[in-house]
């Protein structure tokens, strides 16, 4: 067990320094003077493009330079925007829970309307049920994100008139950014018309979160399936079949658990899916999420935000996949080391 | 090991549930409070001396901001503001402004007023932008494009205070459009109060994106790509009613052409009147790019009102019973300039030959769809010096052809056309247009490529000229002609960077000196009549279409109009739902 | 020399038949792989069976509605668009161009990921461990930021964005060839070839390699309809293919500033994309089924 322990964290350890390399080494890659890619300040004159100089360490050996980088990434001084101007830390700070919360909520949809549907079709596979399942999960599984999400908008915002298009809530409210998610914001926040906001702020959620969610939802529809029904060839079924015992006891002593450990690791895949995806919904909707501001930092080449960006989105999600994993492992020791399974 | 938390979950979510079924009451008079305004991209700064661009102005002009000076959005005449009334000697060269009194500054979280505006936040305004001595002139950059395209810091001698509430402006040579330029959305008044305060902090800077003003609304934050928002200013002097104008009534009966226009304050004041019981407390802009986007959001009332519909939504927006399409035909013209100072554009034969490649009327019909009238010169129609009969290019293959090879450019030339990224009333979809003159310049053999960036990025590149051509416009700040051929042309409009072609031209440049030297109508014109001719000879841009402007909004805003000359206004619009 | 043959069943499918026997009979895969087929047949025919040239700009004919509305003309198909392009041309060489594009990934990303795959394989002990890390580090990143990266490095084109695809689905083989050829060593005839003396690349190619084909194709269907959608995602959100290029996410992107105006702009492109990926997916899965069930008799 503390063996496991220590193993992921040096995993993880490790693997956050290639990516602090990785993004160090942006700044030298991205075209443009490597100093202004690393700090996000345009020096007026030579003094003070020295001083800067000297403060980043720029004069040194590039190991040195990427010492004192990862220094600066801990203390949280990350650079600035070349378009803002403001502290990228700031700025990450509040483009990154918003797309965290929104990824969320797309899992859970996931989690609560995939697993129990995968599992119903598995334990009918081959019956009309089934087929309706699977071929549906199948077909929302293809949609591209970006259409699915136009579609919504253009039935639920435009025709019905049911649930606006744009932003986490309305521009009218003002709320302070406390936690970053904007439900838990609003409760913890001083506004005289709480139940209106919460209102506003979920039917602005409604979209996009279907929008992700629907993809996330056929795929765990899909793994779940596939895994109960391997399960359910499994010898040991056969034998609890041939005890006599009924298929709802079977169910739940040996398929509930069994085809659940496979479903985990593939939910590790999931995540990444997940963000990529609402990282190109949130351009549709103007969720202020890191996705959007990424996609335009790239339209405005702030490169100083593209390397923060690509260290912040892919440590969040790195970490969460290596926790899955960790997770897995422990509660699933049969398993082999790195095996996954297929979709 | 997940129920506790599900548990929880759902209790959150119940809780939530039950909050929102009790309390729509208070729902209209809540969504009535504010106004949001989808606008279509980011402001470079809240001053809007410091940039030309429609969007910084109307992010801040008229919302922040008062002018000495103000157009009627109707006639079009000047009319006061934060001065009530003017006087100018008969040689044009002394104005003399009375302000007005009583002007509260805004109170904001950074910023405490502890006076009202006086004579000096004049003479601060005007002497930023005119003295490079100015200890605020380099703040921000020290560039003001506007002014410098105009050479109006040169021309004026001195900004003098008489005393409090009077200065005495007096210039160097006579100019017909001073006072039009006073009345700009770029010569606003800024808070000489608040800059010294920042001086003393030594954030000079933030004067220009912690604004301060005297104007309907205040700063309250912004978010880059996402949202501008103000709060209403309860102490706005267009609120309060018993402000009695000072006029020259009393004194100097010397040689004065006074105007006090008592007309038009009884006009201001009856609008007020409605405004002063206001239920707007916000504004917020919704910074939405996309025009489709900006559409949806006014169908599903996200959005009260929105920048530049697109000509293609412009059915759309009509056939709605809910929203209402306001329409004014245009002060501005869309361009396609070249860039003058690389070769082979600096001949103005090869000039010739692009402009005779391209069909405008297809443009027109394309990418305006009708909604423009076709562009001969710099100037529309609507204003006093259009010329009918001046000269035009006219689409002709052959003589494009032609003129290519004779002035040496060969089959296969390659060069840039640059498309703004964003949506003008002069060019609705410059991408559009650049890729239907692309096929246009292939059938004379040359390889047009386009090229675009975000908005920022593109105009500084273009100052920086590292375009061949470009696709763009210019959207007049007052009715005087000397407002598009200077600034688009002229050689101080080259740093500037007004002046897209790069092209500088002495002659071009007398004539509208000598175009500003008498008030005589028919002798400017005379005088614009040889500018056109020289520009068609020259041809240092093709003048493309001139587009009627539109705003599209719900229905539910009282008192929203077109302001022909800019920016848009939100002072005094009322939501009733 | 005819062969006598007393029962039907000693005609003994190959592998390769009994999987297609067995894909043949579901229907759907079936309908799958026609469509597949047209969008592949439409894809490399397209200059022929277009009525018009891509680039070709009707200045008159802007906007012309599809012919299944009132005043839609058989001459348009699908309609025109705002520069008065045909958009059933437009559509085929978008098909032409995303599917193009999305093979050649695809290709790419096999060839690379399963060499780095086999040789991972075959490594033992902490080099192989390392690499593991590595590439679950690298799989974890999402494919829009590496195509962010890329494009900040090297510009927008469609040519950079297949690259960006094609580092984001390497991982994928690297991951299933490493597993695939692990279990192979453990198996009884490679550890035969080993004693007749075959080295490590005869052991591959002759051995190992032919058996990996099958899992190949699955994972390629795969692979295929993440690129499919990912390079016309990335040509919607305008970091991929330019304007001047008609790839189908570009098309859709366009159609939005006229979807008020000519929805069908945005419809048919985007259905386009819709039924390629689904198309994709409905034959990978019937390939996946077929191989399944012949493994499992």
């Amino acid at each position: 067990m503390i063996q496991i322990l220590i193993r992921y964290s040096t995993l993880l350890f490790l693997t956050l320094l290639v990516l602090a390399f990785m993004s160090f080494s942006l700044a030298y890659l991205f075209p443009g003077d490597p100093l202004e890619n690393l700090t996000g300040l345009v020096p007026q004159n030579e003094m003070q493009r020295e001083a800067l100089t000297r403060q980043f360490k720029l004069d040194g050996p590039y190991l040195i330079q990427f010492f004192h980088y990862v220094e600066n990434m801990l203390a949280g001084n990350w650079g600035y925007s070349f378009t803002s101007g403001l502290p990228l830390r700031e700025e990450v700070g509040i483009a990154l829970p918003a797309t965290i919360e929104l990824a969320t909520y797309a899992m859970l949809m996931a989690l609560f309307i995939g697993i129990p549907l995968g599992y119903y079709a598995g334990m009918r596979c081959y019956s009309t049920s089934d087929h309706v399942i699977n071929s549906t999960s199948i077909t929302t599984y293809s949609f591209p994100v970006f259409w699915f999400a136009l579609l919504l908008i253009l039935i639920f915002s435009l025709q019905l008139d049911s649930a606006p298009l744009s932003g986490r809530i309305s521009l009218l409210y003002d709320i302070e950014p406390i936690t970053g998610f904007i439900i838990v914001d609003i409760l913890l926040s001083e506004l005289a018309n709480k139940p209106l906001a919460l209102k506003d702020a979920f039917s602005h959620l409604a979209l996009p979160t279907l929008a992700i969610g629907a993809i996330t939802t056929a795929s765990m529809i899909r793994i779940t399936r596939r895994s109960v029904i391997d399960v359910k060839h499994r010898p040991y079924i056969a034998a609890a079949v041939s005890r006599g015992l009924s298929s709802w006891q079977i169910f739940f002593r040996h398929i509930l658990r069994n085809a659940l450990l496979p479903i985990l690791p593939l939910m590790a895949i999931q995540i990444t899916t997940l963000i990529t995806n609402a990282m190109i919904v949130e351009t549709l909707f103007s969720w202020p999420g890191i996705g959007n501001w990424l996609i335009q930092a790239i339209y405005q080449r702030d490169y100083p935000a593209l390397r923060v960006g690509m260290m912040a989105v892919s440590t969040v999600v790195i970490t969460l996949t290596i926790l899955v994993d960790l997770f897995n492992r422990l509660i699933d020791p049969s398993r082999e080391k790195y095996e996954r399974a297929t979709v | 090991m997940f129920n506790g938390w599900v548990v929880r979950l759902f209790l959150v979510l119940f809780t939530a549930l039950l909050v929102v079924s009790c309390g729509k009451q208070n729902k209209q008079a809540f969504y009535n409070s504010g106004i949001i305004y989808c606008s279509e991209s980011n402001p470079v700064t809240f001053n809007p001396q410091l940039d030309t661009s429609s969007t910084t102005s109307d992010a801040s002009s008229h919302q922040l901001y008062d002018r000495l000076l103000d157009f009627d959005p109707d006639s079009g005449r000047i009319v006061p503001s934060l001065a009530s009334s003017w006087l100018v000697t008969n040689d044009g060269l002394t104005y003399v402004f009375q302000l007005r009194k009583d002007v509260a500054f805004h109170s904001t979280a950074y910023f405490t007023p502890s006076r009202t505006f006086n004579a000096d936040d004049v003479i601060f305004s005007l002497d930023r932008w005119r003295l490079r001595s100015h200890p605020y002139h380099y703040v921000s950059g020290g560039r003001y494009p506007y002014f410098e395209s105009l050479g109006l810091a040169q021309n004026i001698a001195s900004v003098e205070r008489v005393n409090g509430y009077r200065i005495e402006i007096t210039l160097k040579r006579r100019d017909s459009s001073f006072l039009s330029n006073l009345a700009t959305d770029f010569a606003v008044i800024l808070s000489e109060e608040y800059a010294s305060q920042l001086a003393e902090d030594g954030t000079p800077s933030k004067i220009d994106q912690l604004p301060i003003g005297t104007g309907p609304f205040k700063f309250v934050s912004y978010r880059k790509d996402h949202f501008i928002k103000y709060a209403r200013h309860n102490q706005y002097w267009r609120l309060i009613n018993d402000n009695t104008p000072e006029t020259f009534a009393d004194n100097e009966s010397q040689n004065v052409a006074v105007n006090s226009t008592q007309q038009d304050e009884t006009t201001l004041a009856n609008s007020i009147e409605d405004a002063s019981n206001t239920s707007v407390k916000q504004l917020v802009f919704d910074i939405t790019p996309r025009s489709s986007l900006r559409l949806a959001k006014l169908i599903t009332g996200e959005c009260d009102a929105t920048a530049f519909p697109a000509q293609t939504e412009l059915e759309v927006i009509r056939t709605r019973d809910d929203l209402v399409l306001a329409e004014k035909p245009g002060l501005n013209i869309g361009f396609w300039a070249f860039n003058t100072q690389r070769p082979p554009f600096d001949n103005p034969d090869v000039r010739h030959a692009l402009a005779a490649a391209i069909d405008k009327n297809t443009l027109l019909e394309a990418v305006y769809f009708d909604s423009a009238t076709r562009a001969k010169t710099l100037l529309p129609a609507a204003s006093w010096a259009f010329q009918n009969d001046a000269d035009d290019t006219a689409y002709n293959p052959v003589l494009a052809r032609k003129l290519l090879s004779d002035s040496g450019v060969k089959p296969g030339f390659s060069m840039t056309i640059w498309a703004m990224p964003v949506e003008r009333a002069y060019n609705p979809n410059a991408h559009k247009m650049a890729e239907l003159i692309q096929r246009y310049l292939r059938d004379v053999g040359i390889d047009a490529t386009i090229v675009s960036y975000d908005w920022t990025t593109f105009r500084r590149h273009l100052q920086e000229g590292l375009h061949d051509s470009v696709l763009i416009g210019w959207s007049a700040d007052n009715g005087d002609p000397d407002n598009f051929y200077r600034p688009l042309l002229s050689c101080g409009a080259i740093p500037s960077g007004t002046n897209r072609a790069m092209w500088c031209n002495k002659d071009y440049d007398e004539l509208l000196n000598k175009a500003l030297q008498t008030d005589n109508i028919d002798e400017r014109n005379a005088i614009y009549q040889q500018v056109n001719r020289l520009l068609y000879e020259r041809l240092p841009l093709v003048p493309i279409a001139h587009a009627y402007r539109y705003q599209a909004y719900r229905k539910d805003l009282e008192n929203m109009t077109i302001n022909p000359f800019g920016g848009v206004r939100f002072g005094g619009v009322e939501k009733t739902l | 020399m005819p062969q006598f043959s007393l029962y039907d069943e000693e005609f003994h499918p190959s592998p390769w038949q009994r999987t297609w026997l067995s894909f043949k009979s579901s229907h759907i895969a079936m309908v799958g792989l026609a469509m597949l087929g047209l969008f592949v047949i439409f894809s490399v025919f397209a200059p022929i069976l277009t009525p018009y040239t891509a680039i070709e700009q009707n200045i008159d004919g802007l906007l012309l509605p599809p012919s299944w509305l009132p005043n839609g003309s058989i001459s348009h198909i699908f309609g025109t668009d705002a520069l008065g392009r045909d958009l059933f041309t437009l559509i085929i060489y978008g098909c032409r161009i995303t599917l193009g594009s999305a093979f050649v990934t695809v290709v790419l990303a096999m060839l690379v990921g399963v060499s780095i795959g086999t040789i991972a394989g075959m490594l033992r002990g902490l080099r192989s461990s390392i690499v593991n890390h590595l590439l679950d580090a690298l799989m974890a990143i999402p494919t829009l930021l590496i195509a962010i990266i890329i494009v900040a490095i090297l510009g927008t084109g469609l040519v950079n964005s297949m690259w960006a695809i094609t580092l984001a689905l390497i991982p994928q083989f690297v991951h299933h060839t490493r597993s695939f050829v692990r279990a192979e060593m453990k198996k009884e005839y490679i550890v035969a070839s080993k004693l007749d003396g075959a080295n490590k690349w005869q052991l591959f190619f002759h051995s190992i390699l032919p058996n990996m084909i099958e899992m190949l194709v699955v994972q390629g269907t795969l692979a295929l309809s993440i690129a499919v959608i990912d390079i016309s995602a990335l040509g919607f959100l305008n970091l991929g293919a330019q304007a001047s290029q008609p790839e189908l996410g570009v098309i859709l992107a366009d159609g939005l500033d006229v979807a008020y105006l000519a929805p069908w702009n945005v419809a048919v492109p985007g259905m386009a994309i819709f039924l390629l990926v689904l198309s994709i997916n409905i034959v990978g899965d019937g390939l996946r089924s077929a191989l399944r069930k012949r493994v499992s008799h």
